[in-house]
């Protein structure tokens, strides 16, 4: 009992810490949109550099991937991978972003794709919006879920699931509020830091207590279990699922909305091509939680897990003897992951709530600077309290949306590139190609099956790039200009 | 009018789509493989750790580069 209070106290002095933080960035910062949605355009190489750490290391970092490695092996490695091609990703096509977006004062994603493919009544814009928040809403759910969860594993039960996703959304959304991408910026750096202490120290502990070491962990799991150390692992993940979930998540992750929205705000170009130099260091991160999941391999192997996400509690709080100040710190370390990411999307879904869906209602067209900061504002609590109470209620179709609606958003990613790079890029070919796209990875989806085991996403992005090129191609003469070079000077 | 930037030289996207193919079929059926272990890493878990930074090194010479031919145009 005492453990669990200590646990908890340090937990909740963490949080404290965190809405300090969050809070006090709110000084010296100017009351504009553009401030609080974009830092005013002059975020910095270190803070950039973990909001973009914090958006990709989400409770999925301490809770799916150490279950991927625990109950599939090898397979789990296709986080890492994705994470460093993703890299390559940004590096093409980030600066140039920044830079349309600085120009024509870009907020939002579906500002710069209305923007190089206009429609009437900027339905392409509303679309986008609302297939975005509808992506983004039960990824938030899940971050507030996970909180909550490692909550009460952690402390026991001392705090219950609905009070520590309630302390951990709250958190989270009083600085949001307050101080906007600026809070969001010097939290991350926080508890990016607690992060990567916390996940080496307890991957190099818990491999060194059970086992002395991490190379006689990986020696007993060849001997117990050798399956579990090459492709395609314990549940026979094949190189085509394999290789095209690689390539979906890296292309994808550029479409992200929260991702997207952040290349926006840098400083400069050159210093989000620092971010990116120093990027691919910061998937080290996962090596360390996943050894945790492999170490449930050999050690859970008596007594399997029902829910391989589990399993880095299972192993740190109750098998693995910490003292209890460390599984507070620990318990920290994980929530931070959690609450930075639900941070950044609880931000990016406002913003665009208001921005692409909100100015299609009569009354707030041509709202001005002012109000519509208010609004975005108003939008990170109503956001947050939706997302509390979906939580709460946790529907089982949750990740069913969450995949369907992500699907589609990343079906934009050809029109982008498009946009950006490609001569005779047209409307009516991105929109039947986006159409394709979007209608067979909805299929492959939830069908279940895809033709090779690929990755639905892939199949579908294939299509849509195929589609948008041979329509293209047939119908636009060939321009002088890319759509995003074509674009007028600011309206 | 928005002039697109200068994409990386042709030798450097060669090298981002040998660490691309490294990690994926066909490239990561080489390293599949337990043995030999490598700082206590399986060799096929050792693999991404090394593209990796294969990859990071990559990119810290096109930053470079890319730095010293701006300085040139200035």
């Amino acid at each position: 009992m005492t453990d669990s209070l200590l646990i908890t106290g340090i937990t909740l002095g963490y949080l404290l810490v965190v809405l300090a933080v969050g809070l006090r960035a709110r000084r010296g910062q100017g009351s504009s949109l553009e401030g609080y949605v974009a830092g005013g355009r002059h975020m910095g190489l270190l803070v950039l550099f973990f909001i973009l750490g914090a958006e990709i290391f989400s409770a999925f970092a301490f809770l799916g991937a150490p279950g991927w490695a625990y109950s599939k092996g090898a397979p789990a490695l296709y986080i890492i991978a994705y994470l460093a091609l993703a890299v390559i990703v940004w590096w093409l096509i980030a600066p140039y972003i920044s830079r349309l977006g600085r120009r024509h004062g870009f907020l939002t994603q579906a500002e710069f794709l209305t923007a190089c493919y206009p429609t009437r009544g900027n339905l392409l814009g509303l679309f986008i919006g609302i297939v975005s928040v509808l992506a983004m809403i039960p990824y938030l759910t899940i971050q507030i879920a996970g909180a909550g969860m490692l909550f009460e594993a952690a402390t026991s039960g001392t705090i219950p699931f609905w009070l520590g996703s309630l302390l951990a959304c709250g958190v989270v959304a009083a600085y949001v509020y307050a101080s906007g991408l600026q809070g969001i910026g010097w939290t991350n750096l926080l508890q990016g830091v607690m992060m990567v202490i916390v996940a080496w120290f307890l991957g190099l502990a818990t491999a060194d207590q059970f086992f002395g070491g991490v190379g006689e962990m990986f020696r007993e799991i060849q001997r117990e279990a050798p399956e579990y150390l090459t492709m395609p692992g314990a549940s026979g993940m094949g190189w085509g699922a394999f290789s095209t979930a690689i390539l979906v998540s890296a292309l994808g992750c550029v479409m992200w909305p929260h991702i997207f929205m952040k290349f926006y705000s840098a400083r400069s170009e050159r210093t989000l091509k620092r971010v990116f130099v120093l990027y691919p260091l910061y998937s080290y991160l996962l090596i360390p939680l996943l050894i945790i999941g492999f170490a449930g391999v050999v050690l859970l192997k008596d007594r399997p897990l029902d829910s391989p996400d589990q399993v880095l509690l299972t192993l740190v709080v109750e098998m693995a003897d910490f003292p209890a100040w460390l599984i507070g710190l620990a318990l920290s370390g994980a929530l931070a992951a959690a609450m930075s990411t639900a941070a950044n999307l609880a931000h990016t879904s406002a913003t665009i709530l208001i921005r692409d869906v909100g100015q299609h209602l009569p009354s707030l067209r041509g709202m001005d600077d002012g109000k519509a900061l208010r609004l975005t504002r108003y939008g990170v609590v109503v956001v947050s309290l939706a997302a509390y109470l979906l939580a709460l209620v946790n529907p089982g179709s949750l990740v069913a949306l969450l995949l369907g609606a992500y699907g589609i958003v990343v079906q934009l990613l050809p029109m982008l590139l498009g946009a950006l790079f490609w001569r005779r890029a047209s409307r009516i070919g991105a929109f039947a190609g986006l159409a394709s796209g979007a209608v067979l990875t909805l299929y492959f989806q939830f069908s279940g099956s895809t033709p090779f085991d690929w990755h639905a996403g892939f199949c579908g992005l294939v299509v849509n790039a195929l589609v948008f090129v041979g329509v293209s191609l047939s119908v636009s003469p060939v321009t002088q200009h890319t759509p995003a070079e074509a674009l007028g000077p600011q309206p | 009018m928005n002039a697109p930037p200068k994409l990386p030289s042709v030798g450097m996207l060669i090298y981002f789509a040998i660490c691309a193919l490294a990690l994926v079929w066909p490239g990561a059926l080489l390293a599949n493989r337990i043995e030999p272990l490598v700082m206590g890493l399986p060799f096929f878990i050792f693999w991404y750790v090394a593209w990796v930074f294969a990859l990071f090194v990559g990119l810290v010479i096109a930053y470079r580069r890319e730095s010293m031919e701006e300085a040139d145009d200035d």
